[in-house]
């Protein structure tokens, strides 16, 4: 009987496919996969701690560092933290353009999912055909904030500026232009037999594991949960949009992709359906220059790209937050990769952690 | 008589050297130090040549212009990384086995460069036209295998065993179906020798007399050609670059001119096999035909490349022992019954 | 039939090969800026300025230092407005905070550099720079 014994292969901090700087400490037993350990803190930055020394408008651009391809999102669920947390109202037109620009931010997110997972999966073509596809967006935001990526424009009580007539028009061009995008990843990723080789039946989790290890966003719904935050609390003007939220079956890799796909197309309903109801009037609420909520605290949660997003802020009534703490669903989901490459060989491993989609900026805060 | 444009030109030079030098002999042997040296400057080229051709085929797939900086056109790009190369700092890892790790690169590159001997390029051009080519072709270019494991046995690093492990096991299961396949067109023609099996192609092409084993010899090709979407050894997304991970400089490089040697051999091979070699209708020269066809299948194998995702280790391997091998068996069984039939009716 | 969409995928990419291409053929052809653009160098109008210092309460990185100097008449003027390119994050807190109108993003992308005192540079003498160019 021929012993094999078991190794251990440091996967990053530097390695092509670690999105950013993960250890991943994998144990093989030749190419089988027993464990993978993921050790974090390389990208820490303490922005939590950063944000008990800024006032809560100077907070706002620190949360473009969090996920920073969907730094929108980002913006959105702190500022309506703290609008939750001192009173503020938001007008119409402002959640209008607030949800035209976290939709459109979330199909560049999603570019990125595609982009990196199929070049992950060894196809550069892949990755090259999605991000020409997302600049379009980031062209968009340049338009409406003067930022690709860290926009900053949702504030506390509004939005940084009235979106233009540009932008608009822009935005409605990119939307006739999603089913044609669709089609042609279709073509060439969806249908492709070796990709679907590779994806299906592979790092399955299932729903009880997924709720167990706190799993959020498209993940778990590719577990087969129906869990988006945009249909459960309404925040905004969701409760009065049509979309579906798309669910998966078995919990693959396969899943999790089809699930990203089909969001881009509901998401590009969403922002349709903004733009035709678009609203008059201001962009911006009441806000006090000097922004002190009352003393107490507050958690507001918002369906980031990646999953719930949470922040919790603790007032002291001083114009300075006493305490942000931040949910971050990349971080949670990240768990979950020891979990899904156990059993799987050293190929799948890469697979995996594409499709979690973690973002190293949001895991190390 | 022969008749190809390489094969008169070669004639001539003879008849030119001839007088001057007087011996028969010495001649012939001038003439073949000639030949090694035209071969070894072919694979030298094909480096040059492929190192821009393969960024501007990619990029043009991506959507992308390519290399546009250096020279006309970008024409100059390979020379400008030719250069960089060669000025890089040498990085010998700790711990390497050191013997095996230097021989690495220069043994790989040797078969790629033997295996030119015994292409025909053109009409009586060949350099070993041997009454075993196919054979020994194949047995020659079998030998890659082992540099690729001993780069990535001495090279001390887990990514570069792994690579070298996942060459052996790829390269040596995708040898029988390809060798395989290429029975139909022995037992077609009879022969091993490579400018025979180029001449029974002259009424029809082995392409539509054996379409399932030119599929079998396509996916083959890539396999031992470590190219896309086959190339597992390098897996960059999962071993970094395999066995070449801790290799730098000119070293790195002599690993990637055995590769682009590899690759137009692949196409040579394919367009000698299948397409009629040098053969094509009269308005143009026999070697024009001849490179146009190995061009184009080298641009077949790069656009296959650059579309597909790479596959995994176990699909591949089952793939080529559970479908291919079968079908290569399937092949050579109706081929058997052709050739049958064929004389029968005769 | 397994392997038609591999074919469908090869189409795909064969339609690019001779498609147009998307790359932008960058020193020689140059995106536009759009209005709201942030980046490059604070541009001061120094008539405009009151020298309240709010751009710098706003910033939240620290990145303004501001020096300023009250003459005769108790009236504020600006001496020094040092910008340190190397903490600032663009956030446009400076701008919006200006109740004056007297600042502005120059839009200069193209601020790469090899030394880290590069990114600092003083906003007046800029400014004095320029008037001095226009005269």
């Amino acid at each position: 009987m021929a012993q094999t014994e078991k190794f251990v292969l440091n996967m990053g901090p530097q390695h092509p496919s670690t999105h950013g700087v993960l250890q991943v400490q994998v144990e093989l037993d030749g190419e089988n996969i027993v464990g993978a350990k993921p050790v974090m803190g390389y990208l820490h930055r303490g922005i939590e701690k950063l944000m008990e020394s800024r006032t809560y408008q100077q907070c706002v651009p620190f949360t473009d560092r969090l996920d920073y391809v969907s730094a929108m999102n980002n913006n959105l669920g702190f500022c309506m933290a703290v609008e939750k947390l001192a009173g503020i109202e938001v007008p119409e037109r402002a959640w209008y353009i607030r949800t035209i620009c976290c939709e459109l931010n979330r199909i560049a997110s999603h570019h990125v999912f595609i982009g990196s997972l199929t070049n992950d999966l060894g196809s550069a073509t892949g990755m090259i055909y999605a991000f020409r596809d997302r600049e379009k967006i980031l062209d968009l935001f340049n338009i409406i904030c003067g930022a690709r990526m860290t926009c900053h424009y949702i504030r506390i009580g509004g939005v940084a500026a009235d979106a233009q007539d540009e932008f608009f028009q822009k935005t409605e061009e990119f939307i006739n232009y999603v089913p044609e995008m669709l089609d042609e990843y279709n073509r060439l990723f969806t249908g492709n037999e070796i990709f679907q080789r590779r994806m299906q039946g592979t790092s399955i989790i299932s729903r009880e594991d997924a709720l167990r290890f706190g799993m959020s966003g498209p993940n778990i719904r590719a577990s087969g949960l129906s869990y988006d935050i945009r249909k459960l609390d309404k925040y905004g003007i969701y409760g009065k949009l049509d979309f579906e939220v798309p669910i998966g079956e078995n919990g693959d890799n396969w899943d999790r992709y089809l699930i990203r796909i089909r969001e881009i197309e509901e998401s590009a309903r969403i922002i349709r359906q903004c733009l035709d109801n678009m609203p008059g009037g201001a962009f911006k609420g009441k806000v006090p220059k000097v922004l002190k909520p009352p003393k107490g605290d507050a958690y507001q949660r918002v369906e980031n790209t990646r999953g719930e997003l949470g922040f919790y802020i603790v007032s002291d009534g001083t114009a300075k937050p006493y305490r942000v703490h931040i949910r971050r669903p990349s971080f949670i989901n990240l768990q979950a990769l020891d979990h899904m490459c156990r059993g799987m060989v050293l190929a799948d491993s890469v697979t995996a952690f594409a499709t979690i989609d973690p973002l190293m900026g949001e895991v190390d805060c | 008589m022969h008749n190809g444009t390489l094969y008169l030109a070669g004639e001539s030079l003879k008849e030119m050297l001839l007088p001057v030098i007087g011996s028969e002999l010495l001649v012939n042997l001038i003439m073949t130090l000639i030949c090694i040296v035209i071969l070894f400057l072919l694979v030298a080229t094909s480096a040059l040549v492929f190192t821009l051709g393969e960024r501007k085929v990619c990029a043009w797939i991506q959507v992308r212009i390519g290399p546009n900086r250096v020279g006309p056109w970008g024409l100059l790009q390979s020379t400008a990384d030719m250069l960089k190369l060669l000025t890089k700092e040498d990085i010998i890892p700790q711990g390497i086995d050191r013997w095996l790790w230097v021989l690495s690169p220069i043994l790989i590159f040797i078969p790629a460069a033997m295996v030119y001997a015994l292409y025909p390029f053109d009409d009586g051009v060949i350099f070993a036209d041997v009454n075993i080519g196919l054979f020994l072709l194949i047995a020659i270019s079998s030998q890659s295998v082992l540099p690729f494991l001993m780069g990535g046995y001495a090279s001390n690093s887990k990514y570069a065993m792994l690579g070298g492990m996942r060459t052996v096991a790829q390269m040596l299961s995708y040898e029988v179906p390809m060798v395989i396949s290429l029975m139909g067109i022995i037992m077609i023609t009879g022969s091993l020798k490579m400018s025979a099996i180029v001449e029974a192609q002259s009424e029809i092409w082995f392409i539509f007399l054996q379409p399932i084993a030119f599929f079998i010899f396509l996916v083959t090709a890539l396999v031992e050609g470590n190219r896309p979407p086959f190339n597992m050894v390098e897996g960059e997304s999962e071993i970094i670059a395999g066995p070449f991970t801790e290799y730098t400089g000119m070293r790195w490089a002599l690993f990637f001119l055995a590769e682009f040697a590899n690759l137009l051999s692949m196409g040579i091979l394919t367009a000698t096999l299948f397409l009629g070699g040098w053969q094509g209708p009269d308005f143009l020269p026999t070697q024009l035909w001849f490179w146009i066809k190995a061009f184009l299948m080298v641009l077949v194998y790069q656009w296959i490349g650059w579309t597909f995702p790479r596959t995994r280790m176990d699909t591949i391997l089952s793939f080529g022992w559970k479908v291919l091998l079968p079908l290569a068996l399937l092949n050579l069984l109706l081929t058997g019954f052709g050739i049958y039939i064929f004389k029968w009716l005769l | 039939m397994w392997g038609k969409g591999l074919v469908a995928g090869l189409r795909v990419t064969w339609r690019h090969f001779f498609g147009k291409k998307e790359t932008v053929y960058y020193p020689e052809e140059k995106l536009p800026m759009t209005e709201r653009f942030r980046g490059g160098h604070l541009v001061l109008d120094v008539e405009k300025c009151k020298a309240c210092t709010l751009c710098a309460i706003n910033c939240p990185n620290e990145a303004l230092k501001l020096r300023v100097e009250v003459d005769e008449d108790k009236k504020r003027h600006i001496a020094a407005y040092v910008h340190d390119i190397g903490r600032c994050m663009y956030c446009d807190l400076c701008l919006e905070g200006c109740n004056f109108g007297a600042l502005k993003w120059d839009k200069n992308y193209e601020g790469a550099s090899y030394f880290k005192e590069d990114f600092i540079y003083d906003a007046v003498e800029e400014a004095k720079n320029r008037r001095n160019e226009d005269e």
